[in-house]
């Protein structure tokens, strides 16, 4: 027997997931818990054909072609996939590598690549550049240039209509950290670290406001590091894996002169930071730096949940969670919210089918996927509707924004909080 | 015109596929013989309807182009992986519900609904299709009649075959036809040969399967789970045997082993003895009648076991068979590095040969030094061995393989099969003419007469296909290499 087989792989950005791509079974447990295999019933649309066409890329039987590059990119890095996978597939770090693989060997239009360095270089880089974006916004939305674009039809042209209504008022302050200190409200005093983000410092940062309240009602004594920046989740996720790891070196090195939990209120971004530790793994300068920040990273509502929240008011609403994908699947955080939620004097909480399946914002999917990103809207809106809740609660400000898009268009009076506001609301003095 | 082309002129609703990476995905099923030999079939449809399925047919047969119907390709022995070439034909997207005949007790669905959404579309009626596979959550119905797939409660309630009462099938040459008498809602009949049970287990051998009239029954009260754990195997097939003859009919009897048990605590932690087996009995039925089961059987297996205990408490059933459920793929978690390769994986042996037959796999697995942790149905003398390997190293792929054989020729030798319940397929087509002698013929001239041009499924049940192992390629991407590989 001369010549046997064996698995193995010398693709230069994929090697390092190889192993994650052998776990893979392919049992099939996987494929109803997908939202593109439950739109699609393609294969090639699910979690256990996207690992097979990444390790048979990997392995060099398959080339990039247009139809792998769709697949792959269709994913919408939920995983959901993973919470069920009972043989250990890890799907979000293998799609930052095949992402990252693809790109590598991409030809993008001229004006593509520019796009792509103008959001993933330039902007999500330096957070001072993202909330001079985020004020031209503001000004946009104030000095009577978007009543201009709705109505001249410029938007249309631009095919910007379905982005610019994804986009909330902007509120007037934004959270900028400074490294100030935000003192407990309680006789307790804990020391804690918060990690602002960047569309929830900017588009949401009345929700940054009411996390810090809530936390230090809590009885948290909290510290806002100066030179954090944004999570770097959309460049891993973009195809840009050497800009998200710049992103978190950043991070890291930021929250490192603080104490206690990193707090974050912003599923997607806690993810990530629970995931710094893997993506840094072989860098020997950064790996046990990585692995003790990830090990900090609490979401808000992990953080609440030991009971030291005192509730002050009642609050009469019928609601509903949309359990956020990276709190819930990539997370794995799913009693805590219901539990904070159910505390408040009140308020009904209604379970929702299928709340295992994403909204379809997943970052900026709503943006690069539209189709696939608005059947999932319209199903969960669908979904979320059917109890006749006043609020839907959710813990992510994508979900937030796709959400809130929906329910407009649909004209409906449902409000969509996040979890922080209603806390917030319950605890006032 | 390519075959893609002709195929989207010819169909109206069903969409075709053929772009590589997408035939890529449709390269396997769980079996690692199509780890080893993935073979992209040369077209997918995936099927829309039954006036589709049959274009197809006629089509293919015309050309004597190969079709491997295909539900959710969880199976693990290559029974739906298009080993031949030609067209798989998908049927996970025909998943519709058609009809709950509440007064009959039966529904009449397509192939592609998956198990768990048939049962919980049923529950609004109180409703229930008892088989009841470890892969509920993933596998098709059209699936499992094509498998005659068993599960965990065949103990009691039989195989799909005992619950199919007709099915719509779409013979080689396109021709549509009804079994089990068109348009009757009758829970039996002696009209005739029975094509429905042939039909059933066929393994898409003999026509593809488009719609299903499926028998029911009422949801059962109540439940109850007896929990037994035993110091020694043999201690565990005599409880078994004690049960049974006790007059209790458990509607579960699932035994785990040593190994098993540490692979669910890793994946999430449901139970942690240390024992050589653990051993979980489901009775159902009315609750008094269940509680006098559980305790009956707890006293029964008393003597035998290190400790038995029962709970008729919902979360704690849902918890030991949503372990039990995933044991399967979660022993992988046992090896870091290791991942379970399915082959071997289904035997069946006589109920009085159970504790001897888990000593044979410990030698075979010492004999190989391939880890195997062995879970199965105790009850009907099913058992599914998980081998474990790291696909890495050439060695133990070339063990693995001697493994499954060793345990193929176990089971035969035990008076047993080599497959329980997963089928045939590819995998176990070499040994067919050993397990059935002459009757395998008899078989062929059935196929022959419904198939003559051997266009369904070839290489599954019957006349294995020879299979290329690929091999990793480290330079340019071009054909697959090619290598034989002797498991002996």
């Amino acid at each position: 027997m001369s010549s046997l087989p064996a698995f193995s792989s010398s693709h230069p950005l994929l090697g390092s997931e190889y192993s994650n791509m052998l776990a893979c079974i392919r049992c099939g447990l996987c494929l109803t818990s997908c939202p593109t295999y439950v739109l699609s019933l393609d294969e090639s649309e699910g979690p256990r054909g996207r690992v097979g066409m990444a390790r048979a890329l990997a392995e060099g039987h398959l080339r990039v072609t247009p139809d792998l590059v769709e697949h792959e990119l269709n994913c919408l890095v939920c995983d959901a996939c993973t919470a069920v996978c009972p043989a250990g597939v890890h799907m979000d770090p293998l799609q930052v590598a095949v992402r990252s693989a693809l790109e590598s060997e991409s030809r993008r239009p001229r004006r593509v690549q520019i796009l792509r360095w103008l959001v993933f270089g330039w902007l999500f880089m330096d957070m001072s550049r993202f909330r001079l974006l985020a004020r031209c916004m503001w000004l946009y939305q104030r000095l009577g240039v978007r009543w201009f674009a709705r109505r001249s039809g410029l938007l249309q042209l631009l095919q910007l209509e379905s982005a610019e209504r994804l986009l909330p008022e902007l509120p007037n302050h934004f959270v900028t950290p400074h490294d100030e200190q935000h003192a407990s409200a309680s006789t307790e005093s804990t020391p804690a670290a918060f990690f602002a983000g960047c569309v929830m410092s900017t588009a949401l940062a009345d929700v940054d406001r009411a996390t810090l309240r809530v936390l230090q009602r809590a009885g948290f004594a909290i510290r806002n590091p100066m030179q954090q920046g944004c999570c770097g989740a959309l460049n891993a996720h973009g195809g840009d894996l050497p800009g998200a790891l710049q992103l978190a070196r950043t991070n890291i090195a930021a929250f490192e002169h603080t104490q206690g939990p990193i707090v974050v209120n912003s599923a997607g971004c806690g993810a990530m930071l629970k995931d710094y530790a893997h993506h840094l793994q072989d860098d020997l300068a950064w790996a046990a730096r990585a692995a003790a920040f990830s090990g900090r990273v609490r979401d808000l509502s992990e953080v609440l949940a030991d009971g030291s929240l005192r509730v002050r008011r009642e609050l009469r609403d019928k609601v509903v969670l949309q359990d956020a994908c990276h709190l819930l699947h990539a997370q794995r955080v799913s009693r805590q919210p219901r539990d904070l939620l159910r505390q408040i004097p009140g308020l009904v909480l209604t379970e929702i089918a299928e709340p295992g399946l994403c909204c379809g914002s997943a970052g900026v999917y709503n943006l690069t996927n539209p189709v696939q990103s608005r059947q999932l809207q319209q199903r969960k809106l669908d979904n979320a509707l059917a109890p006749g809740p006043a609020i839907i609660v959710t813990t992510n400000p994508g979900c937030l924004l796709q959400l809130r898009s929906g329910l407009a268009e649909r004209g409906s009076s449902v409000r969509v909080k996040h979890l922080a506001e209603v806390l917030d609301e319950a605890t006032t003095p | 015109m390519t075959l893609a082309a002709d195929l989207r002129g010819l169909l109206k609703t069903s969409r075709v596929l053929d772009a590589p990476a997408e035939l890529r995905a449709y390269a396997y099923d769980a079996s690692f013989l199509t780890q080893l030999a993935p073979r992209p079939p040369d077209v997918v449809v995936i099927a829309a309807s039954t006036e589709d399925v049959s274009s197809v047919l006629r089509y293919a047969n015309r050309h004597a182009i190969p079709v491997t119907p295909r539900g959710a390709a969880t199976g693990q022995a290559a029974g739906a992986v298009a080993l031949g070439g030609g067209i798989v034909l998908a049927l996970n997207g025909m998943n519709r519900v058609l009809e709950i005949d509440v007064a009959n007790m039966q529904v009449i669905c397509e192939p592609g609904v998956v198990h768990a959404q048939l049962n919980a579309a049923l529950a609004a009626d109180g409703l229930l299709f008892p088989p009841d596979p470890g892969s509920s959550r993933m596998a098709t119905l059209g699936g499992m009649a094509s498998t005659n797939a068993h599960g965990m409660r065949a103990v009691k309630y039989g195989p799909t075959s005992a619950w199919v009462l007709g099915l719509e099938v779409v013979l080689a040459d396109g021709q549509v036809i009804e079994t089990g008498s068109v348009g009757s809602r009758a829970k039996q009949s002696s009209a005739g040969l029975e094509l429905t049970k042939l039909i059933v287990g066929a393994e898409g051998t003999l026509g593809v399967v488009t719609r299903l009239r499926l028998k029911l029954m009422a949801i059962p009260r109540s439940r109850a789970i007896v929990l037994g754990l035993f110091d020694a195997l043999e201690q565990a097939g005599e409880a078994v045997q004690a049960v049974f003859g006790a007059g209790v009919s458990p509607s579960a009897i699932e035994i785990l082993d040593e190994r098993c048990i540490q692979a669910i605590n890793l994946y999430r932690p449901a139970m942690n003895p240390s024992v050589e087996a653990l051993i979980l009995f489901e009775v159902d039925g009315n609750p008094p009648g269940v509680r006098w089961d559980a305790e009956r059987v707890c006293e029964v297996i008393a003597p035998f076991a290190q400790r038995a205990e029962w709970s008729d408490e919902p979360e704690r059933i849902n918890a030991l068979w949503e372990a039990r459920s995933v044991v399967g793929a979660a022993v992988g978690m046992l090896r870091p590095g290791s991942n379970r390769a399915y082959c071997g994986e289904d035997i069946c042996v006589p109920v009085a040969k159970i504790p001897a037959t888990l000593r044979a796999i410990q030698d075979i697995s010492a004999r190989h030094r391939i880890p195997i942790a062995t879970y199965g149905h105790i009850g009907g003398g099913g058992l599914h061995p998980g081998h474990l390997i790291d696909g890495r190293d050439p060695d133990e792929i070339r063990r693995v393989l001697r493994v499954a054989d060793d345990i193929h020729q176990l089971a035969l030798r035990m008076g047993g099969t080599t497959t329980g319940e997963h089928g045939v397929g590819a995998a176990r087509a070499p040994y067919m003419a050993q397990e059935h002698g002459s009757a395998l013929e008899i078989m062929r001239r059935l196929k022959h007469a419904l198939d003559p041009n051997c266009i369904m499924n070839p290489g599954v049940i019957f006349d294995p296909l020879p299979l290329p192992f690929e091999l990793p390629l480290t330079g340019p991407v071009g054909e697959p290499a090619v290598a034989t590989i002797d498991p002996g």
